[in-house]
């Protein structure tokens, strides 16, 4: 019997060791502190290089480190090149929505660029909640606590002679667990990331009609703003921008979010 | 199953072979030599792909190219599919000799191909000086529209091109300030009976106007001088960026229209009027040009008397409003104030509002988006979108200030927005232990999810390193594995409470009763109970028998018989022989073997 708590430990241990984050199983190289100290020092090329190389490598292919898109955002805005700064901000933010100083960072880039600021006119809860909480945390967070109700429901059905409070108890965890754990998916940047790009071509693209350079063009995309690609069809995609408004544009002309090691 | 993917196999296997099959472009022409005024048609054949990206003009000395459409075709041949996509022009000789058109640069998912050059040849021989050609009428020639009044067939002898197109172009206003935009509109008149063809966009450029670009006209059938006419009719907005008088040129349309042309000899008899029923199977298609009468207006210039310093440009007549997005930032986390800018004018000239009262804020130049209420763009509501960054302990942000021009009342007009609440404060200087933290930026690992509050300079290195997922948990294998755990665990503390339980209620119905009946068939098989208790122990065992039966009772009543003489009779502590106790146990397992 003494055994029997340690049984159900180890799922939830697991669960959250599995789910918190992706594992690391090396040390992150020195690489990264003496790219700090270039950056620091005013030598943004040498860092730069030295961020590229950590993050192209094979411990960051299926990870990211917001920290690291971050320093590497801002060693691309000390080099003049405010898009692809734009780029690595977001990045960072998409690993973290929490990381308040790659906010600040990319609203600066993007006033620069004369593009519409991260931060939607009016705030709704989905920036608010992401600017406070981690939605990574939401959903393990929330799963653990779901589970542990139901492990309670179980017990309290099977055991607890007086049981009306403590099924309703355990109800209410199973609710408030889980409802957290699909608002933290459903809030999570990441869950879309795999169809949003980001406009990189220095001059804005035209958004046109069909995918054919002889289009009607309906308007311009500026430089580091985000799309939706709603779908492919050779070189060119069907995107829309945050206003909604839908066209055809090369794909030479964005990237995507996620980093092509990631994959779709 | 197996047979359908024996028949799709090959199918796969024929599109990987389209996927990976050779992409080739040619260019060809219609044919090798034409007379000045002829057009030819240019042909871009790219085998392989079924999109690729071309130049919409080719220029080359003497002729002017320009692309007309593409289409696509299919084929599968001994199951092997193969895709092309022709794009063609039309080729207009500007002067006669012979021209080489050069290898054209074609964009495809493969990379950049490259056609052969080819050549052309313009004839002196036959040419009118119109540009024109006669041919044959082409059943079903794309593009153009058929006539929509199918009442009389055009006649054979030729039409007055005068009065089979014309246009019209019509603007309120003959006086307008520098910057006004006035809208204009532009009607074309086609003689309904014959079929027409756009060749270019409506030309209205002269110098010293901005035309802005035409939306889609509206088509319209009207009547005319006894005619009817199709009619497409243009909106659009004209300003001017200079004082004086203005004359416009003709806005020009370029069409194709076909034309009706006299049957060649040998054919123009009433046989072959008869077999076509009076209609000519014979046309020429004809490229006119049709212009509108010329415009003049007399542009005045913008008054210097009481303009603002403020002014930036705007003519029109506006209305103002502000809103601040997010009243109360953290401290050094930007705010932003939108300026409105509503009504009818010259939104795409516009300069934007100037901040007042901006001491003590850093701001950015604003993003500026419109959002017109019409077709055209003089109407509607621009935003700017102002980024700002308190340097300062601030109460409330900046003001805007908005100076336009109103053509109606002629002079200019100020629009002011006031300060609106604002709470916002620059960002703090890192603590101690930031600092600290700072000074030896020495990566450390935080595998943990929880936000954290990075405190670092603004424009600083973070020194720590996290690993993060690119992927929300619920799309990650780890999340369903440990979910399917949660399950299995689950299902297995259900059932270790449930063997619990019966453990403490000593087991299971049956695994009870089977207990009870072994029990009491030892106890039989003994010799320490009297007859009686024998028989009561009999007939407890025969109860516990599961399935009742004719048997079974009637067994339980012959016990019960002979308990109670054995019980209430003189036999009551006198021990069961051993023939009848024999007889009993035979009795009971023959029922129990049977029913159990």
């Amino acid at each position: 019997m003494t055994r029997r708590p340690s049984l159900f430990l180890f799922p939830l241990i697991y669960l959250a060791v599995a789910s918190g984050v992706a594992s690391l199983r090396a040390s992150i190289p020195e690489d990264a502190a003496s790219a700090n100290s270039a950056l620091s020092a005013g030598n943004a090329s040498s860092a730069l290089s030295t961020y590229q190389l950590l993050l192209d490598s094979l411990q960051f292919a299926k990870s990211g480190s917001p920290e690291l898109w971050y320093d590497r955002g801002l060693a691309e805005e000390k080099m003049g090149d405010s898009i692809a700064s734009s780029l690595s901000f977001r990045r960072a933010l998409l690993l973290d929505p929490t990381l308040v100083p790659a906010r600040k960072a990319l609203t600066r880039v993007l006033a620069s660029l004369g593009t519409s600021p991260v931060a939607p006119l009016v705030p709704g809860w989905r920036d608010q909640l992401l600017a406070k909480i981690h939605p990574e945390a939401m959903i393990v967070g929330g799963a653990l606590v779901g589970w542990l109700g139901i492990l309670f429901l179980v017990f309290a059905i099977m055991r607890v002679p007086r049981r009306a409070s403590f099924i309703a108890v355990a109800l209410i965890a199973i609710i408030l667990g889980h409802g957290f754990c699909v608002v933290g998916s459903f809030i999570d940047p990441r869950r879309l990331a795999a169809s949003e790009a980001v406009i990189t071509a220095k001059s804005a693209p035209a958004l046109r009609a069909t995918p054919a350079d002889s289009a009607e063009s309906s308007g311009t995309l500026p430089s580091g703003s985000l799309i939706t690609i709603l779908s492919r069809n050779g070189m060119w995609w069907y995107v829309a921008d945050g206003s909604g408004q839908t066209g055809w544009i090369l794909s030479t002309t964005a990237t995507p979010l996620l980093p092509s090691s990631v994959g779709s | 199953m197996f047979l359908a993917l024996l028949f799709l196999l090959p199918l796969g296997v024929a599109a990987n072979l389209r996927a990976n099959a050779d992409i080739s472009a040619t260019a060809e022409m219609s044919q090798p030599e034409i007379n000045a005024g002829d057009t030819a048609e240019l042909q871009i054949r790219v085998a392989g792909a079924d999109q690729a990206e071309v130049p919409n003009e080719i220029s080359v000395e003497g002729l002017q190219i320009r692309l007309t459409g593409q289409s696509t075709q299919v084929q599968m041949d001994n199951f092997k599919i193969s895709s092309s996509v022709v794009y063609s022009y039309v080729v207009i000789p500007l002067h006669t000799g012979k021209f080489t058109i050069p290898g054209i640069s074609i964009r495809s998912s493969s990379g950049t191909l490259r056609t052969s050059p080819v050549t052309l040849s313009v004839l002196n021989g036959g040419a009118n000086g119109s540009q024109s050609q006669s041919q044959p009428a082409q059943p079903g020639m794309p593009g153009f529209s058929q006539p929509q009044v199918p009442s009389a067939q055009p006649a054979a002898s030729p039409p007055d091109l005068d009065h089979i197109a014309f246009g019209e172009i019509n603007c309120p206003k003959k006086s307008l300030y520098v910057g006004e935009m006035v809208p204009v509109e532009i009607r074309y008149y086609f003689d309904a009976r014959y079929p027409v063809q756009p060749r270019s966009p409506v030309d209205l450029g002269s110098e010293g106007i901005i035309v802005e670009r035409f939306p889609d006209p509206k088509q319209t059938l009207e009547e005319k001088n006894g005619s009817t006419y199709t009619v497409l009719t243009f909106h659009t907005l004209l300003s001017a960026v200079k004082p004086g008088p203005l004359d416009i040129s003709p806005a020009k349309f370029k069409i194709l229209v076909q034309l009706p042309e006299a049957a060649p000899p040998g054919f123009d008899n009433p046989f072959f009027q008869q077999i076509f029923r009076g209609r000519t199977p014979y046309s020429e298609i004809k490229e006119l040009t049709v212009n509108t009468p010329a415009l003049h207006l007399d542009v005045l210039p913008l008054p210097k008397e009481g303009r603002p310093a403020s002014f930036a440009g705007a003519v029109g007549q506006f209305d103002i409003d502000a809103m601040v997005s997010n009243p109360k930032p953290a401290p050094g986390d930007p705010a932003n104030l939108v300026v409105k800018i509503g009504g009818k004018g010259n939104f795409n000239a516009m300069g934007a509002p100037v901040l007042t009262d901006a001491e003590g804020w850093r701001s950015y130049p604003p993003a500026d988006k419109f959002e017109g209420s019409g077709e055209l763009s003089n109407s509607g509501v621009k935003s700017f979108d102002f980024t700002l960054i308190a340097q300062e302990e601030k109460k409330e942000s900046p003001g805007a200030e908005f100076a336009y021009f109103d053509p109606v009342s002629a002079r200019y007009e100020t629009l002011t927005a006031k300060p609106l609440p604002l709470e916002a404060s620059p960002g703090k200087v890192p603590s101690v232990d930031a600092t600290a933290a700072l000074a030896t930026p020495t990566p450390s690992l935080s595998p943990t999810p929880q936000p954290k509050v990075v405190a670092v300079k603004e424009g600083d290195p973070i020194p720590t390193v996290s690993l993060r997922s690119w992927k929300t948990p619920v799309q990650r294998p780890e999340f369903l594995i440990a979910t399917l755990s949660m399950l299995i665990a689950t299902a297995a503390w259900a059932g270790i409470l449930h063997f619990t339980n019966l453990q403490k209620k000593g087991g299971s119905e049956t695994s009870r009763r089977r207990r009870r009946m072994a029990e009491l068939l030892s106890a039989l098989k003994s010799d320490h109970l009297d007859a009686a208790e024998t028989y009561d122990a009999a007939l407890d065992y025969a109860t516990l028998i599961p399935t009742a039966s004719e048997a079974r009772d009637s067994v339980i009543a012959e016990l019960s018989a002979r308990r109670d003489v054995l019980k209430y009779g003189s036999g009551r502590s006198v021990a069961l022989g051993r023939e009848e106790r024999a007889r009993l146990l035979e009795k009971l397992e023959n029922l129990s073997s049977s029913k159990i």
